[in-house]
């Protein structure tokens, strides 16, 4: 099981805050990024803006994300 | 270097900085409060909301106070962060700085605000309109 999370604009073009993967194997950032641009092909257009959190720390593209893993889709920040 | 980070969806209250300031190595003592304002890409708003990924933005506020402490040592950071709906004029940051000089305390507060703003994963969702603001609040009461 994988746990994603969306934020912000995220949130909208998905219609929803999270979602349970029964993962059983892991992935890549990029595979992630490909089976969600499948289930919402709107959710493309942030993906060049949009870096990945596992387990609440940023990481890069060549970080495998495991079953267990809570994923968070980070839109650019805008705090303060 | 003493650090607290809190989100919280009420109004902002800064906390009394006594104890630090009492000890007698402080001679700064700096704050920055970040409001709510009333235009929003050129269009007049009532509010700001606003969302946070509330635990990756709690451990990244006080990883960035602790990079920071290193570059300009300061004796006591205080950050308050409000989430949810916010009415323009009020408060959605609140930093505290206590430091021995007044350098350190005005460096460490414009760069925590520059770090914030570039990875706390915190987002302003949405602007409301002074039309959605009494909806809202009866639907609140």
């Amino acid at each position: 099981m994988m746990r994603i999370l969306f934020f912000a604009q995220l949130k909208d073009v998905t219609g929803r805050a999270e979602l349970e993967w029964p993962e059983a194997a892991a992935m890549s950032p990029a595979q992630l990024w490909d089976r969600l641009e499948q289930l919402w092909p709107a959710i493309s257009v942030h993906r060049p803006a949009t870096r990945l959190a596992r387990n609440g720390e940023y990481v890069g593209g060549d970080t495998l994300l495991e079953p267990g893993d809570e994923v968070a889709l980070i839109p650019p920040v805008s705090g303060g | 270097m003493e650090i607290e980070v809190q989100l919280t969806t009420e109004p902002i209250e800064p906390p009394p900085m006594g104890a630090v300031l009492r000890g007698g190595s402080c001679g700064a003592w700096a704050e920055f409060t970040g409001v709510v304002r009333g235009e929003e890409d050129g269009r007049p708003i009532a509010a700001l909301e606003y969302e946070a990924y509330e635990p990756m933005a709690l451990r990244v506020m006080r990883d960035i106070l602790a990079r920071l402490g290193e570059r300009h040592p300061c004796h006591a950071v205080r950050v308050i962060h409000r989430v949810g709906i916010i009415p323009v004029g009020e408060a959605a940051i609140w930093i505290g700085v206590a430091a021995g000089h007044r350098q350190e305390a005005f460096a460490m507060l414009s760069e925590f605000m520059d770090e914030l703003k570039k990875d706390v994963p915190i987002w302003k969702r949405r602007a409301l309109g002074p039309e959605e603001m009494p909806l809202r609040q009866s639907a609140g009461a």
